[in-house]
């Protein structure tokens, strides 16, 4: 088991958890390597930064668009595609 | 009768398909705010976002019809949202790397001794500082930087939180290409953030 090794486990099963002989050797692997560990925790920092930083809010003006756009093509009636109007048919 | 706030989507798509306008109403306001989200963080302007959203919005109507429940319908919207961003991120060619990520398989080693990854620790990042404009810059660059089929799958995973086989369905990829990419886009997006937090650490010390 080296730091190659336990590199692809890292950015591979981040928070899966995955209890296979082979695995249970990179865990080990993490464990005792200083390296490995700082990366670790600097790849899950990475997700979770993006993970909770907060999106944007849509705004009134951007729902009324949508509701207008929408609006617009509504006046046609849904029609089934052709896939579904053969299955229908059946 | 049920409000239709209060029916399935399954409910609300059978009515909609049915030609029930205000069904149709109700599954766009479940479902507009985390549209917007997702092309927000797909093409990081709000026009495009807009634009995006209308788009997706306008494209789900004219295929209803075709829906046949087999699949969830999150995940049927999140193949059409994914399309219209791919589709307009391509067409505007603002992907910053032409190369794939293909160095982020493995990483520069010797000695079975990793070289590009650091002694030195990331600092904790409380929630207060994703505030600081300075950390959302930096995020919005890396994120920019990242080729736009690496992103989507970072996006889809690991931030909308969908599971590895749900990204690789809704991106028609195998389940063995999304695990790549997404190995990828987190070592690059890791390597990009890693000068600021390390500065910033050293700076508050």
């Amino acid at each position: 088991m080296n730091c190659r090794q336990a590199y692809r486990f890292i950015c591979d099963n981040l928070d899966e958890k995955i209890t296979s002989a082979r695995c249970r050797g990179i865990r080990k692997h993490i464990a005792c390597c200083p390296r490995c560990q700082a990366y670790l925790d600097s790849v899950k920092k990475t997700v979770r930064l993006y993970r909770t930083a907060p999106g944007p809010k849509l705004s009134r003006m951007v729902h009324r668009d949508l509701m207008k756009a929408l609006n617009v093509e509504m006046v046609q009636p849904l029609k089934p595609t052709s896939k579904s109007a053969c299955r229908n048919s059946r | 009768m049920r409000s239709y706030a209060d029916q399935t989507d399954q409910q609300l798509i059978g009515a909609a398909q049915k030609g029930d306008r205000q069904a149709f109403t109700a599954l766009v306001n479940r479902y507009e705010q985390t549209v917007y989200r997702f092309s927000f963080k797909m093409c990081r302007d709000p026009e495009k976002a807009k634009e995006n959203l209308q788009d997706t919005f306008i494209n789900v109507y004219r295929k209803l019809g075709s829906f046949d429940g087999k699949s969830k319908f999150s995940t049927w919207l999140y193949t059409i949202v994914t399309n219209n961003c791919l589709m307009k991120q391509r067409r505007r060619k603002i992907q910053e790397l032409e190369d794939p990520l293909e160095m982020y398989d493995d990483p520069p080693e010797q000695d079975g001794r990793l070289k590009r990854a650091p002694v030195a620790r990331w600092e904790e990042t409380p929630a207060d500082l994703l505030l600081t404009k300075e950390l959302r810059s930096a995020l919005n660059r890396a994120i920019s930087k990242l080729p736009v089929d690496y992103r989507v799958v970072f996006i889809l995973r690991d931030v909308e939180g969908k599971s590895t086989d749900e990204t690789a369905k809704i991106l028609k990829l195998s389940v063995e290409a999304a695990k790549s990419r997404l190995r990828r886009a987190r070592a690059f997006l890791r390597d990009q953030l890693h000068p600021y937090l390390v500065m910033h650490e050293k700076a508050t010390k």
